[in-house]
């Protein structure tokens, strides 16, 4: 497990060199000046000209390059808004909460609901839920992030009033007057993207888990599990369901990279100012320490989150665990 | 100018061209403002959202755009200012910090306000004649970095400013610790300007000229001081950019203007598209979008709340004038008379109606309703008349055929890039043959403009679409700021039209040195002479705002100058 | 009484192609303590025949018909409780693959553990007595220190130990054995046929030995179940099916045989393909591939008829029986011959 976790570590740390690299490459590249956006609305040449010593645009790529590493490591620092000079790491603190809350509470959800309908189309196929599942599972699959985010927030929301339409509330309570936080407000303000969120993959892992289950259904070890004598909920239970949960965890883990995509658009549907909407924003105002800001946290948000994805497969799966 | 608000004013996609006048908005949401008034009451948390923009900056002395003066207009106590009431009332100055209004001596070169006793800031500190001082020289100093005053001459009006000010210097050198012809002692302010200026109090209107703090830093920090005391109606409480603004009322403050809710909430969703928020508004779950309803949607809404200003949805007018510049620096127009043949061949209702329902009133004239001066005229079309624009432009538009016209437009929405392509078509239709499109994104549209080298030069732009909002209430905002030719350099232009012409320039002095109805009449006339006779301009339409406010909000009150409703006059019902 | 008796078992699956009659009308019975080897090739139908007697052919896809009594208590149509409570408990099961045949993320103590508890109230710890002892019964050396093994943490061998230890571990009163043999190596194979005898001395237990290895029926069996088709094609006594067998897939199977008594140098194939059970062919199911069918054959199922020999002993073929004599024993002295010229 200790070379597992060394090799895993230089992974990352290689991961998150490439991805720092090509975020500033794509910024050097494009034509755009950093310091005549940082000077703002009105600007002479000798504010930009002392902006740029400032930011130390002067400065060749690898040199500004080495400069934010060493700020962020020396300092944790991941620098300052070009736009409206706000630290890096506070924005994000602000976003990520929101779209960490959006991606694991999604995630949950669409578990929640694709297990038990995978695996009941799986012990039923052809089954009038199965063919039920699978038109879910269609409209998932072709129907756009938006539209659906749309959709909900126009019946749900609107229409029927039984949701909050849009905005996130802070899990933790705060004692500003007019601005609404608390775990439940939390939750119900997030049902609508939540359901977004399992709308969107929940097909996807139906037909998952319907697949590994049934496949789960035909081996061996389940066969000898009935000629034993156990109850069809024993052999669900003990013999079908972590076997066959073992893939879903491994796409579970390739697919969170995919929900942060997926977050951005839901974002927007839901007026959420998570990590999507920080980095639409500051990509279209190029804004490059927000990108860089968001990019770094996002290739570490995703690296943690494979590494636990893999430690939680080898947990499930003890030839895995025994074998490294 | 404010001219984040123009942009977003045409970035709302607009359509079908039924036309409001500005005045006629006034007098029905002055209406509804009379009848609402009469229930006003105090209390409750007013919820508003802001899709598809965030503010700039709320630092009182960096802001120069619409939203961001929205807000600081519930937060800032001025000298004199604006009445929260509807209609033509709302246009009419008051003395506010001021006792009076100012007394001019010394042949109008000396002015004195005498501040109100007992006004304080939220945090308890009386406010003084020195809170009033700090803000001319925040707005001043070279340690700001974005000295906005040099850009509006205030550094030229001041005696002492422009030493204090060195703008054309390098920046980041505080010359001297105060502005000479600014003292202030207890709550007397006197200022010393360099010439008698009719437009001064007016311009004490901004809200660069509020009560701060009189030890409030220079900060080089583009968001500037996030949060301050304030001594207006409300403070602000929290400011996180971008994502949230609260403002509570000020328990000090005992102003003419209202306070009626407690707390004004403002949640900023840069990339909302307003939809959400405007079915949130729709479902009473927040109480406004104040980007305003999305043009895609405005028929719509209008239908269902019965048309503007019969209740929910609002209607209206701004002090902001939309035009395609001419670029009177360029070939070819240079030309007087190719600059008349294009105000006939391009005309304003096909452009109005690309933009939606009340999207704004045709307009072919620099001033706008409610300025003083204002006189509508009617010297160019509102469609297209292309004999005419033959007839108009004789020689020297045949002369142009082949001669390259640029047409220079922002990639932000659609409506702009079919705008332009509009323009190439009328354009091409009265034989100016060469017409070349070239776009830019938002930030960077509006450098080219600003420098004189880029806009002249061979790729630089002959119609360029642009426009102007009120900085205060004087035409010489309009007419000077954008049409004196001697301001020109070689960056940070205003004249986006480079023109220049002597005797214009010297009609303009006398104008800016008169008062009261012959100023009025002044400007009048020199706004139709420079339609008639040198139409530096393609002058489009006055543009209004499109609001929707949920059922419980009362007391709309509509400030056309900021093109911004009242928040601090809103009454939750 | 028998401890099992089917009769004229049918397990027909109902697929997208169409109907596949896997088992046609199967009979036998077996006795306490006997051993009964099942022969056939893959397709043949001895599984399914057996995977029906346990009940564990899906219902939603299979029709089953006859009679399935053990112990004088009718196995068809019971319910799933009853089936439940038999399987594990007086019916144990092992499968041909040992490697696929045991739940690659539970560890072989709570394996055989849950064998224990779900058929019996008795404590986890008691369970794993049980368990220990069992696995030591099998001869897993170490057994206490390899029962919190994974199965891949075992060698095929030793997994096809567990699997008898589970099969074994309620001392059921009958052991079917599906190739238990068959996915290991030669050695192991002897010691696990030597296991399973000694197991049956020790308890008495009743064994179906499914296996396509004529080898191991004759090393084990009593009684001897030809299969073909889905159908039993030849049953006996195990010393009169190989002293004397009477049909010609028999023949065959006997020359694929390598053996110590009958042993043949030259291994050979029967040739051909198993027939399809979709479209069995008319008359006998082997005659596509037997050497001395003739029009009878293609037209005619033979019935299950006793030999000239035996009562006990019966079979189905259309030759006469000069016939199948005579070419018995000339198919005989060729296999004895080559063994000499080979020599």
């Amino acid at each position: 497990m200790g070379a597992f976790i060394i090799r895993r570590l230089f992974w990352a740390i290689f991961l998150f060199i490439v991805a720092t690299i090509i975020t500033y490459v794509i910024f050097f590249v494009i034509p755009s000046d950093p310091a005549t956006i940082a000077c703002g609305t009105h600007c002479t040449p000798p504010i930009i000209a002392h902006i740029r010593l400032s930011l130390h645009l002067n400065l060749p790529f690898y040199q500004q390059y080495w400069l934010f590493l060493w700020n962020m490591l020396r300092h944790g620092s991941l620098g300052y808004s070009f736009v409206n000079g706000a630290s890096v790491r506070w924005i994000i603190g602000q976003a990520a909460p929101i779209t960490g809350s959006l991606v694991a509470g999604g995630a949950v959800c669409w578990l929640a609901l694709s297990i038990p309908v995978g695996v009941i189309s799986a012990l039923r196929p052809r089954s009038i839920l199965d063919r039920a599942g699978m038109v879910f599972v269609l409209i998932g699959i072709s129907a756009p992030v938006v539209w659906i985010g749309l959709i909900l927030a126009y019946i749900f929301g609107f229409k029927l009033g039984w949701t909050p339409i849009a905005t996130y509330c802070n899990f933790f309570p705060s004692h500003q007057i007019g601005v609404c936080s608390g775990p439940a407000n939390w939750a119900y303000h997030l049902v609508l993207p939540w359901a977004t969120f399992m709308l969107l993959f929940a097909a996807l892992y139906v037909r998952l888990i319907r697949a590994n289950v049934m496949e789960t259904m035909s081996e061996d070890f389940v066969r000898t599990a009935r000629a034993k004598g156990a109850s069809s909920a024993r052999v669900l239970f003990q013999h079908v369901l972590r076997n066959s949960m073992l893939p879903v965890v491994t796409i579970l883990g390739m697919d969170i990279g995919l929900a942060l995509g997926g977050a951005v658009f839901t974002e927007t549907v839901f007026n959420l100012n998570g990590l999507g909407q920080t980095l639409i924003s500051a990509a279209s105002q190029e804004n490059l320490p927000v990108v860089v800001g968001v990019v770094v946290f996002a290739t570490v948000a995703v690296i943690i989150f494979n590494f636990l994805v893999d430690v939680a497969y080898a947990w499930l799966d003890p030839r895995i665990r025994l074998s490294t | 100018m404010r001219r984040k608000h123009v942009l977003s004013l045409l970035m709302l996609s607009m359509g079908v061209g039924l036309l409001v006048a500005a005045m006629t908005v006034g007098v029905a949401s002055a209406r509804t403002g009379q009848h609402n008034a009469k229930t006003a009451t105090r209390g409750g948390t007013l919820q508003v959202d802001q899709s598809g923009g965030a503010f700039d900056t709320l630092d009182p002395q960096l802001s120069y755009v619409t939203n961001d003066w929205t807000v600081l207009s519930n937060t800032q106590l001025l000298l004199v200012n604006f009445p929260d009431k509807a209609g033509k009332a709302g246009t009419q100055l008051f003395p506010e910090a001021a006792t009076a209004f100012p007394t001019f001596s010394n042949n109008g070169k000396t002015v004195v306000f005498h501040l109100r006793k007992g006004m304080k800031f939220d945090n308890g500190k009386p406010v003084t004649a020195a809170n009033f001082q700090r803000a001319f020289e925040r707005v001043l100093s070279p340690s700001m970095y974005a000295q906005y005053g040099c850009f509006d001459y205030i550094d030229q009006f001041v005696v002492g400013g422009t030493k204090f000010a060195n703008c054309a210097g390098t920046t980041g050198v505080t010359t001297s610790k105060h502005i000479s012809g600014i003292s202030a002692k207890g709550l007397t302010l006197t200022i010393h300007l360099t010439k008698a200026n009719a437009t001064f109090v007016n311009i004490m209107a901004m809200q660069w000229f509020g009560a701060i703090p009189s030890n409030m830093a220079y900060t080089k920090s583009d968001s500037g001081i996030l949060v301050y005391p304030s001594a207006g109606p409300y403070y602000i409480a929290t400011n996180q950019p971008s994502t949230l603004t609260v403002l509570k009322r000020n328990k000090y403050w005992h102003g003419a203007r209202p306070a009626n809710p407690d707390t004004i909430v403002i949640h900023t969703f840069p990339n909302s598209d307003g939809e959400a928020a405007l079915l949130q508004t729709e479902a009473g779950q927040i109480d406004m979008d104040m980007t305003g309803v999305p043009s895609a949607d405005v028929a719509k809404v209008s239908s269902t709340y019965g048309g503007p200003n019969k209740g929910q949805f609002h209607v209206g007018g701004t002090s902001c004038i939309i035009w395609s510049a001419l670029n009177n620096g360029k070939a070819p127009t240079d030309n007087a008379a190719v600059r008349k043949a294009i105000n006939y061949a391009i005309s304003r209702q096909p452009i109005i109606q690309l933009a939606g329902p009340y999207s704004g009133s045709s307009a072919d004239q620099i001033l706008v309703p409610g300025m003083p001066g204002y006189s509508k005229f009617h010297v160019y079309p509102s469609y297209p008349n292309f004999s005419k624009a033959k007839s108009v432009g004789g020689s020297a538009l045949t002369a142009a055929a082949n001669t390259p016209v640029n047409i220079y437009y922002r990639t932000s929405s659609h409506l702009q890039t079919n705008i332009a392509l509009y323009e190439k078509k009328q354009l091409n239709t009265i034989g100016l043959k060469n017409v070349n499109l070239e776009a830019a994104d938002l930030t960077s549209y509006y450098g080219p403009l600003e420098t004189r080298a880029t806009a002249e030069g061979s790729n630089g732009y002959n119609l360029a679409r642009a426009g102007w909002c009120a900085d205060y209430f004087d035409p010489f905002d309009y007419i000077n700021v954008n049409f004196d030719g001697r301001t020109l350099s070689d960056t940070g232009n205003v004249d986006y039209f480079y023109f220049n012409n002597s005797s214009f320039n010297s009609q303009m002095d006398h104008a800016a040195a008169l008062g009261g109805s012959a100023r009025s009449a002044a400007y009048a006339a020199l706004d139709k002479e420079l339609m008639v006779k040198y139409a530096p301009a393609v002058p489009i339409e006055v543009a209004n705002d499109r609001f929707l406010t949920a059922k419980r909000v009362k007391n709309w009150i509509y400030s056309y100058y900021f093109g911004e409703p009242d928040f601090n006059a809103m009454v939750i019902g | 009484m028998a401890l099992l008796e089917v009769t004229d078992l049918v397990t027909r699956f109902r697929t997208d192609d169409g109907i596949v009659q896997a088992v046609s009308g199967v009979s036998f019975s077996l006795d306490r303590g006997q051993t009964l080897g099942v022969v056939g090739e893959s397709g043949s139908g001895k599984s399914v025949t057996f995977l029906t007697v346990m009940g564990l052919v899906d219902p939603r896809h299979a029709d089953v018909t006859g009679s399935v009594r053990f112990d004088g208590n009718e196995l068809l149509g019971a319910s799933f409780s009853t089936l439940r409570k038999i399987r594990g408990q007086r019916i144990g099961m092992i499968f041909q693959d040992p490697m696929t045949s045991l739940n690659p993320v539970k560890r072989i103590g709570w394996q055989l553990e849950e064998a224990v508890l779900i058929h019996n109230d008795v404590s986890r710890s008691e369970a794993r007595r049980r368990s220990l002892e069992v696995l030591d019964e099998v001869e897993i050396p170490r057994a206490d220190a390899r029962i919190d093994d994974y199965p891949h943490q075992f060698s095929g061998g030793m997994r096809q130990r567990v699997m008898i230890a589970m099969a074994l571990i309620n001392q059921p009163d009958l052991l079917i054995a599906d190739e238990p043999t068959t996915a290991l190596d030669v050695t192991t194979q002897a010691q696990i046929l030597r296991l399973m005898k000694k197991l049956q001395d020790e308890h008495g237990t009743a064994i179906v030995m499914i296996t396509h290895d004529l080898g191991v029926v004759a090393e084990l069996a009593d009684d001897a179940a030809v299969m073909y088709g889905g159908r039993i094609v030849e049953e006996a006594k195990v010393q009169d099916l190989f002293a004397q067998p009477e049909m010609p897939y028999t023949w065959g199977l006997l020359g694929s045989l390598p053996r110590a008594d009958i042993t043949a140098a030259r291994l050979e194939q029967i040739p051909g393909q198993p027939p399809s059970l979709l479209r069995p062919p008319n008359g006998c199911a082997f005659n596509p591939r037997c050497a001395y069918a003739f029009d009878r054959c293609r037209a005619e199922l033979p019935e299950l008829r006793p030999s000239p020999t035996s009562g006990e002993h019966r079979f189905r073929c259309h030759l006469d029986d000069a016939d199948r004599l005579r070419i018995w024993t000339a198919k005989k002295a060729e296999l004895t011959s080559t063994e000499g010229t080979a020599a």
